[in-house]
């Protein structure tokens, strides 16, 4: 699948020298997206999430309680933000309004890392409010790069990039999307959040292997692990987060846990919403996968 | 303009209007055809908007019932996103309505109270005074005395008895009818704490405290419910009122 790109060789030697995961961000164990749905429950268990993580766009208002919300959580439990707006490869100019509020959250939440996605989500000042697959060419490459670059500048951290669900793909794509995600983790020195069913979702849509991907992204950049379940429409996989964890989902998990080793995991859910009970039970699932792989790999 | 700008204007007309042509640029394969693939985004798009409509404008899903999703396509096609959160998607609804709906006027009433209780809901925190802080003020400084209102504070004219839909669809009660009002009135909406608060504003009210938010003092305050109730009655009248706004969480500070 290389297509000469210019330093697709350097991103793969790099990938397979580097045995451990950077250690600028903690290990956070296994959590759970924050929704209004499981506020009330969450707080009554407490120990049994290790960290949750928050949708940064929910808390980027001017009070009330949602901030409270959020307070109460942050008093109890380890917090990462996760954004849906950043659109870091639109060719709409960074928004520095959104920028700002985004960098004033992380001040007042100081989470231990923060996330969006690797997509668009806009042009000429339209939201489309989804997560747009770019093309994998070297000109989209250049241009993401470059944004991640300020925007990390901005908010002076390194982010994590998510690898977003597709339905479409660019006949003009010269690389992998594997390919594309490691490439900008090492050019822009940002860290990636490996959606597993993400790419089990697109694996399905596009014919590509997802292990292929797994082994293509490189170790020392994978900070984050999401879980979620997805709908099977027609004839393409639909990214929904309202059913629970699949089989192959759970599988391509294990296989992400003996390529990367100990990675933070989370179940994401956003519809459809189950008792608490049955997120930890999945989440308890994934542990009971991870921690026997990761004491023998020890 | 670059090759990427040009894709994600086509695929961006292409979402927002299904009658663009197909782009040439996505693949077609053994799995599904370019506008099979296409479609995912298109009704996603919708969707999501109307989702978001919905979760703001209770009371108008309780007035349109099953009209409700045509109303919001009906927005959504002339009202392309422009904010990042989509949480402020409806900004315009009201306006919308007022507009394209002239024949159902209480519709733009419904979602203008909707979308005032919505940006009440997280609107910038406020402290607020009680009647502890006006023990402090002496009996001589009263009368240029200013009470300083919560910024937050929104009054509605309204021509339909929105509030009662909006009430039914707060408590999950049964659907009032649609009725018009013999003069229009005026509904205070606000936030004391973590709560949102709306209530149809008394008819000596309303004066007074429009005066009160242009920092008249307490005298013109009590002069403007003179023209109401009379001399004997308009401290009296004040007081009750100061004490109503006190307990709702209205005023943030006194000055004088």
């Amino acid at each position: 699948m290389h297509r000469g790109m210019r330093s697709i060789t350097s991103t793969l030697a790099t990938s397979a020298m580097t045995a451990t995961r950077s250690d600028t961000l903690p290990y956070l164990g296994y959590g759970l997206g924050l929704r209004v749905e499981h506020y009330e429950a969450l707080l009554a268990k407490p120990a049994q999430v290790q960290w949750l993580e928050v949708v940064s766009e929910n808390y980027m208002v001017d009070g009330g309680l949602p901030l409270v919300w959020l307070d109460r959580f942050r008093e109890r439990f380890p917090l990462v933000m996760h954004g849906v707006s950043m659109s870091i490869g639109s060719t709409d100019p960074l928004d520095s309004g959104y920028l700002a509020r985004l960098s004033a959250l992380a001040k007042r939440v100081e989470p231990a890392w923060v996330s969006d996605h690797l997509c668009w989500t806009g042009v000429a000042g339209v939201q489309l409010h989804d997560l747009m697959p770019l093309p994998y060419t070297e000109e989209a490459l250049d241009h993401v790069v470059d944004r991640v670059k300020r925007v990390q500048d901005v908010l002076q951290r390194r982010i994590l990039l998510e690898n977003v669900s597709s339905y479409v793909s660019f006949a003009q794509s010269q690389l992998t999307e594997w390919e594309f995600l490691a490439e900008v983790a090492e050019r822009a020195d940002c860290l990636i959040l490996l959606d597993i069913n993400n790419v089990h979702v697109s694996a399905m849509n596009h014919g590509f292997s997802s292990l292929d991907y797994l082994r293509g992204l490189p170790v020392s950049r994978v900070q984050q692990f999401h879980l979620a379940g997805y709908e099977q429409g027609e004839q393409l996989i639909i990214d929904t987060h309202d059913a629970p964890v699949s089989n192959a989902v759970w599988d391509l998990y294990v296989e992400a846990v003996r390529r990367f080793g100990r990675v933070s995991t989370m179940i994401e859910r956003d519809d459809n919403f189950p008792p608490l009970s049955e997120l930890l039970a999945e989440l308890e699932h994934a542990r009971k996968l991870a921690e026997p792989l990761l004491r023998n790999a020890a | 303009m670059s090759t990427l700008q040009a894709m994600q204007q086509h695929m961006q007309r292409a979402i927002l209007d299904a009658r663009t042509a197909a782009l040439p640029d996505i693949r077609s394969d053994d799995v599904a055809n370019a506008g099979s693939r296409l479609a995912i985004y298109q009704r996603g798009y919708r969707i999501r908007l109307r989702d978001a409509l919905k979760k703001e404008f209770i009371g108008l899903q309780c007035m349109a019932a099953t009209r409700l999703d045509a109303l919001l396509d009906d927005y959504i096609d002339a009202h392309p996103s422009e904010h990042y959160n989509i949480r402020w998607y409806g900004g315009a609804l009201a306006a919308h309505l007022r507009e394209t709906r002239r024949d159902k006027p209480q519709l733009a009433d419904m979602a203008q109270l909707d979308w005032a209780i919505s940006t009440a809901f997280d609107a910038a925190d406020e402290p607020s005074i009680g009647q502890s802080e006006l023990a402090s003020v002496p009996p001589a400084a009263w009368a240029n005395l200013r009470l300083d209102l919560q910024a937050n504070l929104q009054v509605l004219i309204v021509s339909h008895n929105v509030d009662a839909f909006r009430r039914a669809a707060d408590r999950a009660t049964a659907r009032p009818g649609v009725r018009r009002l013999a003069k229009p009135r005026r509904i205070l909406v606000w936030r004391h704490a973590t709560t949102v608060h709306y209530r149809v504003l008394e008819n000596d009210e309303w004066p007074v405290l429009a005066s009160a938010r242009r920092g008249e003092p307490f005298a013109a305050l009590c002069a403007l419910l003179a023209e109401y109730h009379g001399d004997a009655h308009a401290v009296p009248r004040m007081v009750s009122l100061l004490q109503t706004w006190l307990a709702a969480g209205l005023v943030r500070g006194l000055a004088s």
